[in-house]
């Protein structure tokens, strides 16, 4: 274990050598900052306010409907809160997020005082007040897309998370016992590979009766898993022969042991560079998909469905360029952090920089 | 080898028949038919229970799944595809007439990724380290990242919206806008010009893809033991390159051409699906919307059997080429 350790300080020590490795690094923690503050950053809804005496954060019906503070539906607010504060308790006071602007719906006028109505159509050109400019409805892009960063994140970890899980077993399960288990697992492995992705994808989506963002993820992830069992399946093989794998078996280790213990260690670094590609391209996957229309319904914030909307209307080019290089940074630098992990973990690449 | 190839043709049969069963599986669990997605779009032909109950036995939508599947495998033994449902036509007259827009597409790009490729990979790793090697480097990255719908919606954009009027317009969706009774040079430049978009769509990808694949396989090739001969006996660094080094990747480099055989054949269904080009990957996509059983499992048969061919023609010429790999 102690030389694992020691592996993953020097791979890191070579992974920070490399700029843009770093900088892609930099930039999925700042997606995550977005998506972790995205209620405070853009919304309608104030962070922290106090009304009546007591304090209430309905900013976190961002987060879920079910968080929104029951008393300001009891009060008749409807979803506008500047005005409704004022009027009903004057005592009142509210933090606002940075940015006010919903990302479900259009600002009405005089929502916020002086405030106009937010443009629609392609009226919508990015302006002062609208940095990315507003959608068809009269939806602010921005705020859309400070939302929809979540999705992105989540898309990629989730359906990562699960493909690696289920490429991993069943890579390691082929790989560590071969004969008839490793015939299954290889056909499974060349079946699902077989059946064009999209299509796979399109029919699940279409079966279940209301697909939400969740769906996407899941099936992204049940589709996307073959190349990282084939990966491991090949990484298996080739460790199952080593010296300390027969002396934890003569030590008296059971297979289970053995493999999670003493072969998934040294052949994880191999394993998550495929994995944090996948992520990108899950990330294409899934605004792919909401792009086509077969996303997740409306109000999920996906980038991809801004870009479906600029399909019947390619006037609105706001509608592409924002969410466009919105999607292609965030796929790049997944990318990028893969090579550069590739390049930090795999010492045949290592011993020819010198 | 015989035996090789005999096992591996029985496994793919095998796999065949588990792929076709699965996507058969799906296509009939989607919710509706093929009569209740083209009859539920027009209201004015409602038809009567009875005789809609007439057309599900004629097109045996009133058997169950698995019987229905036995009956597609029966008539594809006997070398029958079955005809579309929604479209009235045999299945492989549809995959003929969508054929040909495809291979246009995906050929011209196909061409144009390969010319373009290897001397861009060639130079890649001839003056790798140096400043204008780390700029295409990059470049060829950025462009692998990119998505084909934002580039495909940049394009219509660049080429629709802001060139209107200029020569630089482009036609956006179909294949052809001239009747097929106009003079055939105006037919071809028609058909050239709706071209453009989607071949530049379908090619910068693989561009990108294919000349990082060449530049990392040379850089594993110069690191050999026999190129450090070769420089010592005194060999030119272009004819190091060239001689030594270029004709020991062409071994990975057919496989990857075997392997893109199904996206040949297939096409694009996103970019085919925002240019509206009637080729094969739009007709899958359709054919799912419309629930016609028929087509998508003629389809899906096609695509597998050919990423199955490929991967198998990507093995044997794997120990073809190279003595030292055995097919065991």
């Amino acid at each position: 274990m102690m030389a694992a350790h020691g592996f993953w300080i020097e791979a890191w020590r070579r992974y920070r050598r490399r700029p843009l490795a770093m900088a892609a690094l930099g930039f999925v923690g700042f997606l995550m900052a977005v998506a972790a503050f995205a209620p405070a950053i853009a919304g309608t809804k104030p962070v922290l306010c106090r009304y009546k005496g007591r304090l209430y954060a309905p900013c976190l019906a961002y987060v879920d409907r079910r968080f929104e503070p029951a008393i300001f539906a009891k009060d008749k607010f409807r979803g506008t809160y500047p005005k409704n504060l004022a009027e009903k308790d004057p005592e009142s006071w509210a933090i606002w997020p940075l940015f006010f602007q919903d990302p479900y719906r259009a600002v009405r006028a005089d929502e916020w005082p002086g405030r106009p109505e937010n443009p629609a159509m392609d009226k919508g050109i990015p302006s002062r007040s609208h940095p990315f400019g507003t959608d068809q409805a009269g939806v602010d892009v921005l705020a859309k897309m400070v939302h929809g960063t979540t999705v992105a994140l989540l898309v990629g970890f989730v359906s990562m998370g699960i493909a690696g899980t289920i490429g991993i077993l069943i890579g390691a399960l082929g790989g560590y016992f071969g004969g008839w288990i490793d015939a299954v697992t290889s056909r499974v492995t060349e079946i699902v590979m077989c059946i064009p992705t999209l299509v796979l994808i399109l029919a699940i989506v279409a079966i279940i009766e209301k697909p939400t963002i969740w769906h996407t993820m899941a099936i992204i992830g049940f589709t996307g898993w073959t190349g990282i069992a084939r990966l491991t399946r090949g990484e298996f093989l080739r460790l199952k022969g080593a010296e300390y794998v027969t002396a934890a078996r003569a030590a008296g280790a059971g297979p289970l042991r053995i493999m999670l213990r003493h072969i998934l260690p040294n052949a994880l670094a191999p394993i998550l560079v495929p994995i944090t590609f996948g992520i990108a391209a899950a990330i294409l996957v899934e605004s792919g998909l909401s792009f086509l229309g077969f996303g997740a319904p409306p109000p999920s914030a996906s980038w991809g469905s801004i870009l479906n909307g600029a399909r019947s209307n390619l006037a609105m080019w706001w509608l592409v360029v924002f969410p466009g290089i919105a999607i292609f940074l965030t796929v790049l630098a997944y990318n990028l952090v893969g090579e550069g992990l590739q390049e930090a973990t795999d010492p045949r690449l290592r011993e020819a920089r010198k | 080898m015989a035996t090789y190839l005999v096992r591996r043709l029985m496994l793919g049969c095998v796999t065949l028949v588990a792929i076709t069963i699965v996507v058969y599986a799906l296509a009939r669990a989607m919710p509706g038919n093929p009569l209740t997605a083209q009859l539920g779009e027009d209201p004015s032909r409602k038809v009567s229970a009875a005789d809609y109950e007439r057309m599900q036995r004629a097109y045996g939508l009133d058997k169950s799944w698995a019987e229905g599947y036995l009956q597609w495998a029966g008539n594809l033994l006997r070398g029958d595809l079955g005809r579309s449902i929604t479209r009235k036509q045999p299945v492989t007259t549809l995959i003929g007439e969508r054929l040909g827009p495809t291979l246009l597409v995906s050929g011209t790009a196909f061409l144009l990724i390969w010319t373009l490729a290897i001397p861009l990979g060639l130079y890649a790793s001839a003056r790798s380290g140096t400043a204008d090697e780390r700029g295409v480097s990059l470049v060829l990255y950025a462009l692998y990242s990119f998505p084909t719908f934002v580039a495909a919606l940049f394009l219509q954009i660049m080429f629709s919206v802001w060139s209107k009027g200029t020569v630089w317009e482009l036609p956006l969706f179909g294949m052809a806008d001239l009747p097929p009774d106009a003079p055939l040079g105006s037919r071809i430049i028609d058909v050239a010009r709706h071209m453009i978009l989607p071949v530049a769509c379908q090619t910068y990808v693989s561009l990108a893809y294919d000349t990082r694949f060449i530049r990392a396989t040379m850089a594993e090739a110069v690191r050999q033991d026999y190129i450090r001969t070769a420089r010592a006996k005194g060999a030119g660094p272009w004819r190091v390159l060239f001689r030594h080094a270029f004709r020991n990747t062409l071994i990975p480099l057919v496989t990857l051409l075997g392997l893109s055989l199904p996206s040949l054949v297939g096409g694009s269904i996103i970019i085919e699906q925002i240019f509206t080009w009637p080729g094969m990957g739009r007709l899958f996509f359709e054919s799912i919307r419309e629930r016609d059983y028929p087509t998508v499992m003629g389809l899906t048969l096609m695509f597998s059997v050919l990423t199955l061919l490929g991967q198998l023609l990507a093995d044997l010429l794997y120990c073809a080429v190279d003595p030292r790999v055995s097919v065991e």
